[in-house]
């Protein structure tokens, strides 16, 4: 790996982190989803100070250069990624339909209320 | 035993008033006191108005929630009220008043948890039958039900249908969200409640207008079949 490179995947890693601290810090994502960044984030750098481990990962999964393989397990990452937000929205769906219920039965009761008490 | 209607309605202007007004005339006509809730779900039109006006009671959502959130919002009243009896019932003048004596019976008498009213069991109840794709599809359904729960449904996407309280209790926690009915008749069947289909009559639809597209029929077989198969390998600790 030249060391250009390293140096440049060094930076975006540290960039990664500083941004995902950023919008921890700000209270905007919780530490729960944050870590589906850091752990990557971690990756990356990992890469560039021992880059040695990719290229023995290349070899023992069969693939013909090391940038088919990065390729290809972040297409693997984004997928699990994708998937577990569409797990977090359709959470997110139950529960705001539990809200427009129920906030919708109080409505009723207390329209019922306010007609039982003009004396309708 | 206390007798809930569950109404679900979505622009159903054309239609609820005189639904609301066939109930009310049974009940005085046969001292009968089926309760009636209309959830309104979000209708765009005077359907709001009209419930308003004409004192029907109603919930009207805040937000619309489709056919599922709409009626598990009817169960959901059902259970806060105390019903024995939670009936679902069209509110697009489908179903007829005169068969939620037959309907309810079953559950009366102890004989079963839920009642579908059927419009296949017998060729003369019902005049009204729906076009021949439906009735594949309705068909089609049917076997898959029979192979994953054994048990024989023949109107599965009947929508007037009676639960017993314990149901009603069910429904409050879940509900699904789209296209409830075949599913959640597997699911019962699965958990071995005790199923009772009894023979209905169906209208046309009187005004309004019906929302099937060719689409969305596709999608409807390809959710329901997935779904029954997921149903089929979920597990049931808790099974009657």
């Amino acid at each position: 790996m030249p060391d250009n490179l390293r140096l440049a995947v060094f930076l975006i890693s540290i960039l990664l982190f500083v941004v995902i601290f950023v919008i921890l810090i700000k209270g905007r994502m919780p530490l729960k989803f944050a870590l589906v960044w850091l752990i990557p984030a971690f990756l990356i750098l990992l890469v560039s100070v021992l880059p040695n481990w990719l290229m023995h990962m290349t070899e023992f999964l069969g693939f013909q250069t090391l940038s088919n393989m990065i390729i290809g397990m972040l297409f693997v990452f984004v997928i699990f990624v994708c998937i577990s937000l569409t797990i977090i929205i359709s959470g997110q769906k139950i529960k705001i339909t539990l809200l427009i219920q129920e906030l919708s039965i109080l409505k009723n009761k207390i329209e019922d209320l306010e007609k039982k008490e003009r004396g309708e | 035993m206390r007798i809930l209607l569950i109404i679900p309605a979505y622009n159903e202007e054309k239609n609820i008033l005189s639904v609301y007004r066939s109930i009310v005339k049974y009940n005085e006509e046969h001292q009968t006191n089926y309760d009636v809730i209309v959830i309104n779900d979000c209708s765009k039109d005077s359907t709001s108005e009209i419930l308003n006006m004409n004192n029907i009671p109603h919930i009207d959502l805040i937000h619309n929630l489709g056919i599922g959130g709409a009626v598990q919002t009817g169960y959901k009243y059902a259970l806060a009220h105390g019903y024995d009896i939670a009936v679902q019932y069209d509110g697009d003048g489908q179903h007829d008043i005169n068969y939620v004596k037959n309907i309810i019976l079953p559950i009366c008498d102890g004989k079963a948890d839920f009642v579908i009213g059927s419009r296949f069991i017998d060729d003369k109840t019902s005049s009204f039958k729906s076009s021949i794709f439906r009735r594949a599809g309705i068909t089609l359904i049917s076997v898959l039900i029979k192979l994953v729960t054994g048990k024989t449904v023949k109107d599965t996407t009947s929508g007037f249908r009676a639960v017993n309280k314990t149901i009603i209790q069910l429904f409050s926690e879940s509900y699904p969200v789209e296209y409830p009915e075949p599913i959640t008749t597997t699911e019962l069947l699965r958990k071995n409640f005790i199923l009772e289909e009894v023979p209905v009559a169906m209208h046309e639809r009187t005004g309004g207008k019906s929302s099937i597209t060719p689409f969305k029929s596709f999608y409807y077989m390809i959710n329901v079949i997935l779904n029954i198969l997921v149903v089929r390998f979920r597990r049931y600790p808790h099974a009657r």
